[in-house]
């Protein structure tokens, strides 16, 4: 792998921040950092989140990303990617996104765990990541992508904070014991009509797996887990992308269901 | 006009026999889907006659998907018979089929007929039981390409069925995660929900089509309500595996090639 120059990071990240705030997507990143260089990219979403937290933004949790393996398969990497999430992501269960906050929003159903314990020893087992869940709950991920035309390659996605946007927790609390994480279906409905179906092994053959390596991932670079983060675990199905108008609802079977609206355009 | 007889024998002579056949639709561009219906069961009187016994309906064309890729907004139908009954645990000998794929649904059983009224109290009062299920599908067309109308009159594509464990109707069936395995490892993931959102649904379309273009729906009727993700493409000797949330486990192995 290249090495990427500093300036070439902080290039990067800028073009990407800019398109953020201007509401106007970018030229991928992929021709400063080169397409499949994960390390130059993460340090490009690195920059950004230092970026983030010197303005006042709190870190509240993590997404994992490509935890499919046909979505890895397509973007040709083995293992999942991550990003960062930011206080202000947070939108209510039944909430509505306003009109223009998201450039080119997209859906997709997930499981939602909080953490009840920091995860910030070294060598994670499973043992150690189970016993940290406090609650499990169904979640929607809305992920963005400040690319325009969604054109990215494993590099541009993973500086652009692994396209993440805003996520909703759904409000019904369940502990480990009391669903069945692999074989749980997945129904995302836009505006009444099931339009992407799936169930818990279609993330890395269970939502728990993901979790362990997330764990393991953040304890490696020095941004620890810890009691009270928010972990979106990785689509149960297929994305959806949502327009000004829509209302969508993922029903997780044995988790109950979460639902989030996109505002319509102003008259 | 149309030789009904004469096409249900192709499509017939084609599933009997293993071997593909041209699409009904390219002699017959108008082909409807009624006359398709007469089609089909002149083709099942065939089979009746030869000693099947017809002990059901599948549906086909029950997701979005599939109904806008063959350009239809409407499910479809064809007739199970005994001879396509394969036993929970059995194995399929693959050899007379064309190109077999596997589709993983929920099976109904009624203990009530249809009495013309298709409303969501008659599906709640006619269900008997459900089951996880595994339908074998096999166009008789060149390269599993058909038009609706050819597919109805090559019986929705039937080949064979496998049932797993009936359990009372008495949980909720709207969303269960459903994972189809080969040889242990999942290669199908989808929901119930992708049944028409709803798999009861499916039960109350087979009500209302079969009696349009049918007998009707009678008590003991097994009733395949239609795939809940994409078909996987059957090769010899592997594990057919699907798991249902809460209806549990069921499969089959297919024969390798001699």
């Amino acid at each position: 792998m290249t090495t990427v120059s500093e300036h070439e990071v902080a290039k990067a990240a800028t073009r990407l921040s800019q398109a953020a705030s201007g509401r106007d997507p970018c030229a991928p990143v992929r021709d400063l950092i080169g397409p499949e260089n994960v390390e130059a990219a993460y340090a490009v979403q690195e920059s950004l989140t230092k970026a983030a937290l010197a303005s006042g933004r709190r870190l509240v949790g993590r997404k994992i990303g490509l935890t499919a393996v046909s979505v890895q398969r397509q973007l040709g990497v083995d293992q999942p990617d991550y990003g960062m999430l930011f206080d202000d992501m947070d939108v209510p269960n039944g909430g509505d996104i306003p009109f223009g906050a998201l450039l080119q929003p997209k859906c997709e159903a997930e499981i939602a765990f909080i953490l009840g314990g920091d995860l910030d020893t070294d060598r994670l087992t499973s043992a150690d990541v189970l016993s940290s869940i406090e609650w499990a709950v169904a979640a929607i991920e809305v992920v963005d992508s400040r690319i325009a035309g969604w054109d990215i390659t494993i590099a541009d996605t993973i500086a652009d904070n692994a396209s993440s946007g805003r996520f909703v927790l759904g409000h019904e609390l369940r502990r480990l014991n009391q669903i069945d994480l692999v074989a749980c279906g997945m129904a995302l409905e836009k505006r009444g009509e099931v339009v992407s179906t799936g169930a818990g092994v279609a993330c890395l053959g269970s939502p728990l797996n993901a979790v362990l390596w997330l764990a393991r991932t953040m304890a490696r670079i020095g941004r620890p887990l810890r009691r009270g983060d928010v972990v979106l675990s990785g689509a149960l199905g297929p994305m959806v992308a949502a327009a000004p108008g829509d209302r969508f609802l993922a029903r997780v079977e044995g988790l109950g269901s979460v639902s989030v609206g996109f505002e319509g355009a102003p008259q | 006009m149309v030789d009904v007889k004469a096409l249900a024998e192709i499509v017939d002579e084609a599933a009997r026999r293993g071997v593909a056949v041209a699409q009904l639709t390219d002699m017959y561009p108008a082909l409807s889907i009624e006359t398709a219906y007469a089609v089909q069961a002149e083709a099942i009187g065939r089979r009746l006659q030869r000693g099947e016994r017809r002990i059901g309906v599948k549906m086909g064309l029950t997701s979005r998907a599939k109904m806008q890729q063959v350009g239809v907004d409407e499910v479809i139908w064809g007739v199970l018979t005994d001879a396509m009954i394969l036993d929970d645990g059995e194995s399929l000998d693959l050899d007379g089929m064309i190109h077999p794929r596997v589709e993983p649904e929920i099976a109904f059983l009624l203990k009530k007929p249809f009495t013309g009224e298709a409303s969501a109290q008659w599906a709640a009062d006619a269900v008997e039981a459900v089951a996880p299920a595994l339908e074998i599908i096999d166009s008789r067309y060149q390269d599993f390409k058909f038009r609706v109308a050819d597919v109805v009159a090559d019986n929705s594509s039937a080949a064979g069925v496998v049932i797993g464990p009936w359990r009372k109707p008495d949980l909720d069936i709207a969303n269960l995660g459903m994972i189809l395995s080969f040889d242990g490892r999942p290669v199908q993931v989808g929901s119930s929900a992708a049944i028409l959102g709803h798999p009861l649904r499916a039960l109350l379309a087979a009500a209302r089509l079969t009696e349009r273009y049918g007998e009707g729906l009678k008590a003991g009727d097994i009733v395949l309500a239609g795939a809940s993700t994409a078909a996987e493409p059957l090769r010899p000797g592997v594990n057919v595996q699907l798991q249902v949330q809460n209806l549990g486990l069921m499969g089959f192995n297919t024969k390798e090639r001699k």
